[in-house]
C-alpha cells in the first residue's frame, strides 16, 4: 500500500483519506485506529457496524481471544487485541486491571476490599468488576499523579 | 513496576507476620492459662510466637499466587493453607517438651486456636484492605475532579 503525507497551510483542514478497492481487514483496521484517535471506536454487535464514543465506555474486556468493550448498558465486539486498545487509550484514563480487562477510572464509582488482596471496583451502571492484586501498585501510581 | 511489586509483597509479608506474632502471643496466654497453669517457663519461651509465626507466614507466602484466582480455587488455597499450618504446629507441639500434649484437650484446644488465629488474621488485613480502598477513593475522586476539569473526552 502507497503511504502519501502531505504538509498542508494551517488554513486548511487537516484530513486522512483512504482510498480502497475493498473494505479489507487492513483497511479496516487503519479506519478504526484514525476513528479512535477522534474519540470514537468502530465496533460490531449483532453484525451491525457502530461507533461508540470512547467516553461512553465502561471496560474492555478479553474474552477467547476477542475482545469486547462494555458502555452502560451495551456490549460490542471489536477488532483489536486488548494490549493495542490499551495502547490506544492509556492517555485517556484507561487503565489495565487484570489480564483480561482494562477500566475507564472515570466510570468507577469507588473501589473496596474482595479477598485476597485483590479490589473491586463499582462501576457507574452498578457492575462490579474485580482489580488484580498485581495491578493494584500501578493504579495507586496513576491515580497519585504518575503516568499511564 | 517489578520492585513495586516486591516492595509490596514485603510489607505484606511483614504486616501478617507482625500479626501472626501478636495473634499468637494472645492465644498462648489464653490457652497457657487455660489448660497449664502451673507451667513455668525459660526465657526461651519468647522465642515460640516468633517460630510459629513465621510457619503461618512461611505457609500463607508459599501458597500466595499471582494469578488471579477464583473463589472456588482461592478457597482451596486458603485451606490448603491452614492444613499445612496446622500440621506443622502440632507436629512441633508433639515433639516439644514444653507443650503438655499428653493432656487430653491441648492438641483439639492448638488445632482450635490456630484456627482461630488464621480467621482473625485475615479479618484484621480485610480491614487494613479496607483503609487501603479508603485512600484509593478519596486519590480516584481527586483525579476524575483534575480530569473533569482538564480534559474535554470524559464527562
Amino acid at each position: 500500500m502507497k503511504l502519501e503525507t502531505r504538509k498542508i497551510p494551517e488554513s486548511e483542514p487537516e484530513m486522512v483519506e483512504i482510498r480502497y478497492h475493498w473494505i479489507t481487514d487492513e483497511i479496516q483496521e487503519i479506519i478504526s485506529f484514525v476513528k479512535s484517535r477522534q474519540g470514537q471506536l468502530s465496533t460490531v454487535r449483532d453484525g451491525k457496524r457502530y461507533e461508540v464514543p470512547v467516553m461512553d465506555l465502561f471496560y474492555a474486556e478479553s474474552v477467547d481471544d476477542r475482545l469486547f468493550l462494555y458502555t452502560a448498558a451495551d456490549s460490542y465486539e471489536i477488532r483489536m487485541k486488548l494490549y493495542e486498545l490499551e495502547d490506544l487509550l492509556k492517555n485517556k484514563s484507561f487503565i489495565r486491571i487484570s489480564k483480561s480487562m482494562i477500566v475507564n477510572l472515570m466510570k468507577i464509582t469507588s473501589v473496596r476490599p474482595a479477598l485476597n488482596g485483590r479490589f473491586s471496583a463499582i462501576l457507574k451502571n452498578g457492575e462490579e468488576i474485580i482489580i488484580s492484586r498485581k495491578y493494584v501498585p500501578a493504579l495507586k501510581q496513576i491515580l497519585k499523579g504518575g503516568e499511564f | 513496576m517489578k520492585r513495586q511489586k516486591w516492595k509490596e509483597l514485603l510489607i505484606h509479608t511483614l504486616r501478617l507476620y507482625t500479626l501472626l506474632v501478636t495473634l499468637i502471643t494472645v492465644l498462648m496466654i489464653i490457652l497457657g492459662n487455660l489448660l497449664d497453669r502451673g507451667r513455668v517457663f525459660s526465657y526461651d519461651a519468647f522465642f515460640s510466637p516468633l517460630v510459629y509465626a513465621l510457619i503461618g507466614t512461611v505457609a500463607t507466602v508459599i501458597t500466595r499466587s499471582d494469578q488471579e484466582l477464583s473463589v472456588r480455587s482461592l478457597i482451596i488455597r486458603k485451606t490448603i493453607s491452614l492444613l499445612l499450618i496446622e500440621g506443622a504446629v502440632i507436629f512441633i507441639a508433639l515433639n516439644a517438651d514444653t507443650i503438655p500434649t499428653d493432656k487430653r484437650w491441648v492438641v483439639p484446644a492448638l488445632a482450635l486456636g490456630v484456627f482461630i488465629v488464621f480467621v482473625l488474621s485475615h479479618i484484621i488485613l480485610y480491614f487494613i484492605d479496607k483503609k487501603e480502598a479508603e485512600k484509593l477513593n478519596a486519590d480516584l475522586s481527586r483525579y476524575q475532579e483534575k480530569q473533569m476539569n482538564s480534559s474535554p473526552i470524559n464527562e
